[in-house]
């Protein structure tokens, strides 16, 4: 009996130790399991595939593709939740360029993997879908790719979605209305496609253009498998308009640029976007594309830091890989991001979004802030830009200009390229 | 008046002519191999890729990739044929089991081809300026490069038509066409046959290409579009018949001109109508056999 209690209590003490200490190992970890988050896991839909992804892989892809594993080498973003970097982790998924899919993808991201944060879908109609959803999931959502002229009137009740890219309205045709009514245009012949992009291009030039005296003689819509443009051009031809806007996406603006040298077509400004901006284009069309007017931000003649990032993003690369329009804008709206979180000091969506709404960052830009959801037109440095000796200058607006505006552009080159 | 005339019909004939080339290879594929190839699109791509690869890599001129591009293709395809075709052939237990196999099969060929394409090249669009100059013709203009498309177009279909008519292998391949067993019986060695067509499809098919990167930018996901417009052209021109596709190629450019001439955005539309009022007046297409 002796022995058996000895023993029981030895036992006793044996389990007791060997429990207390499992039990206080337990309960110090259960605040650390709360607290150990490992990495920041940011969830994409992207247009991999399919016709958008011309525009997705030269456009925000080099960018997230550059910037975080920038990040990460520095060990991630700092969060004072945690006390330490968490280095960031993307998954993204192929939307194969459709909205539908991109919309369930989106959800999946959210509801399924529950990803910490999303990141945008690529085009007009995928921001003006995908803002809705990540805003009634209260995901903070900063846009890349893609126009905002439609969903600017509904951004007050989309607190949680920030557009960074600048748009027809926002401020490039404006600007350029200005440069060419200055130059001496009167006229102007307008295609676009036929998709939330083109329309939301063609009605604000419909504004602005009369407003520096240019009258618009002609406006054509195509479809987006449209092959010949031939008919098209020669109309823009017949009309002997000054100015000929192409505002499509590269499919188009492409053979159009193409057509209108066979067909002998040179307007005194020819203007076509997104697509000139890309390197592609010049690498396409080489010394054709002299005077060619597209849209854009940034030349790194303009700072120090647009040099940087250029260097950065296209030295030893091909020249395909260019997009004066977007890039520097998609590099601010991730250094924002980041900024914000480390300002927050955690990651709660509201506690971020409230930062990004209100608060102004330094970025690739300089003094960066949002203005009622979509980033401020003075934080722009640039909004046309022209090819010029083979170089994508910027020549609007004036104040921001490396270059003054070729009107009326060279004539085409003769012959095969 | 006249010289609209003249675009509108000029403009649809080049556009036609390319079409032509492209159902003209579909046609021997389906029509006389009976795989309905999904894939044929990709050939277009692959012709059209190499082709401004040659010209911006090693300055090729890109006619003369006509001369690499259509024979690599016809290897390929017959390769293609040997091997995956055949098989499925041998172990489909009827023609019409085949058919749908086939091009099962051939969805499977696409989404391999354009994803090698896709990392090979990736998905930026691609274009060189080549003979992009302007040509009057009686007062109507049109580019030096699209006319020179039309004119190989019509070159190689005709080339084509009479390899069909005059040569022995053109023979058994319309013996084929028509009915495949009883030309087997009578002699035609009709593995080799179908394996002929097949290659003889995904060159016409590059060449097709090659003609497109002239005129059109390209990039890896081109193929499919064009492979639409071929099944239509195809049964428009009738199953089978190869001066039934070139006819019906033309006359698709014709009226896609005619109907983007007033609005470019119903020209796909309007080749769906003409595919469905085929399908309700003249199932046989316009030169089929009933």
């Amino acid at each position: 009996m002796e022995d058996k209690k000895r023993l029981t209590r030895r036992d006793f003490l044996k389990v007791a130790a060997v429990g207390t200490a499992g039990l206080a190992g337990a309960c110090s970890q259960i605040p650390v399991t709360g607290k150990d988050k490992e990495k920041i896991v940011v969830g994409m839909s992207r247009p991999l595939s399919g016709p958008l992804a011309v525009i997705g892989d030269s456009a925000f892809r080099p960018i997230y593709e550059t910037w975080v594993p920038e990040v990460n080498a520095e060990g991630g973003i700092y969060v004072e939740e945690y006390g330490r970097k968490l280095p960031i982790e993307l998954i993204v998924y192929d939307d194969k360029s459709d909205v539908g899919t991109m919309t369930r993808l989106t959800e999946k991201l959210i509801v399924e993997d529950k990803v910490d944060f999303l990141w945008p879908a690529s085009g007009t109609s995928f921001v003006f879908a995908q803002a809705p959803i990540a805003n009634k999931y209260g995901y903070v959502l900063i846009t890349a790719e893609g126009g905002a002229t439609s969903i600017k009137d509904m951004l007050p009740s989309l607190p949680f979605v920030f557009v960074t890219l600048s748009f027809s309205d926002w401020y490039q045709l404006p600007v350029l209305a200005e440069l060419l009514g200055e130059k001496g245009a009167k006229t102007a012949y307008i295609v676009y496609i036929a998709d939330l992009h083109g329309i939301e291009y063609s009605g604000v030039a419909g504004i602005e253009f009369p407003k520096q005296g240019i009258d618009i003689i002609g406006v054509k819509s195509v479809p987006p498998d449209i092959k010949d443009l031939s008919q098209i051009i020669k109309e823009a031809k017949a009309s002997n308009a000054d100015v000929f806007c192409c505002f499509a996406y590269p499919d188009q603006v492409m053979p159009a640029t193409g057509t209108s040298m066979e067909l002998g077509f040179n307007p005194k400004a020819w203007v076509g976007g997104p697509c000139v901006n890309f390197g592609f284009y010049h690498t396409t069309f080489g010394p054709a594309a002299e005077g060619v007017l597209g849209f854009t931000s940034f030349s790194p003649k303009q700072s120090a830091a647009a040099k940087t990032l250029a260097d950065k993003l296209y030295t030893g690369k091909p020249e395909e890989a260019q997009d004066w329009w977007g890039h520097p804008l998609y590099w601010a709206g991730l250094e924002i991001w980041k900024q914000a979180i480390e300002k927050a000091g955690t990651l709660d969506q509201a506690k971020i979004r409230d930062i990004i709404a209100t608060e102004k960052f330094q970025t690739v830009l300089g003094e960066t802030w949002f203005d009622n959801g979509l980033l401020a037109k003075e934080c722009h440095t640039g909004e046309i830009g022209q090819w010029q000796n083979g170089v994508y200058e910027v020549v609007g607006p004036k104040n921001m200009a490396t270059a003054d505006t070729v009107y009326p552009k060279p004539e085409w080159p003769t012959g095969g390229g | 008046m006249l010289v609209t005339f003249l675009d509108i019909v000029i403009a649809g004939l080049l556009l036609g002519g390319l079409y032509a080339l492209i159902a003209m290879g579909l046609s021997l594929q389906y029509g006389v191999a009976r795989v309905l190839n999904i894939s044929h699109g990709e050939f277009i791509m692959l012709g059209a890729l190499t082709t401004w690869a040659f010209y911006t890599a090693f300055d090729i001129n890109p006619l003369a990739a006509l001369a690499i591009c259509g024979p690599l293709a016809f290897i390929l395809g017959f390769i293609i044929h040997r091997t995956l075709y055949k098989r499925l052939l041998n172990s489909s237990g009827s023609l019409a089991l085949f058919e749908g196999n086939s091009m099962l099969a051939s969805f499977g060929l696409m989404f391999i081809v354009q994803n090698l394409a896709l990392m090979f090249w990736g998905p930026e669009i691609r274009g060189y300026s080549y003979l992009a100059f302007p040509v009057d013709l009686a007062g109507a203009v049109f580019g030096a490069n699209r006319l020179v498309t039309l004119g190989f177009a019509i070159l190689i279909g005709l080339t084509f038509y009479f390899f069909l008519t005059r040569t022995r292998i053109g023979k058994a391949i319309r013996a084929a066409a028509q009915d495949p067993a009883a030309a087997g019986i009578m002699g035609v060695d009709i593995n080799n046959v179908l394996a002929i067509c097949f290659g003889l499809g995904a060159a016409m098919a590059a060449i097709a290409g090659m003609l497109i990167s002239m005129s059109y930018p390209v990039h890896t996901g081109m193929g499919l579009e064009y492979t639409i417009i071929a099944i239509i052209v195809v049964v428009l021109g009738g199953l089978g018949s190869i001066p039934g596709s070139f006819i019906g190629g033309l006359l698709l450019g014709l009226i896609g001109s005619i109907v983007t001439y007033f609005e470019p955005g119903l020209a796909l539309a309007a080749y769906y109508v003409i595919f469905i009022l085929l399908l309700l007046v003249k199932p046989t297409g316009l030169m089929g056999k009933s």
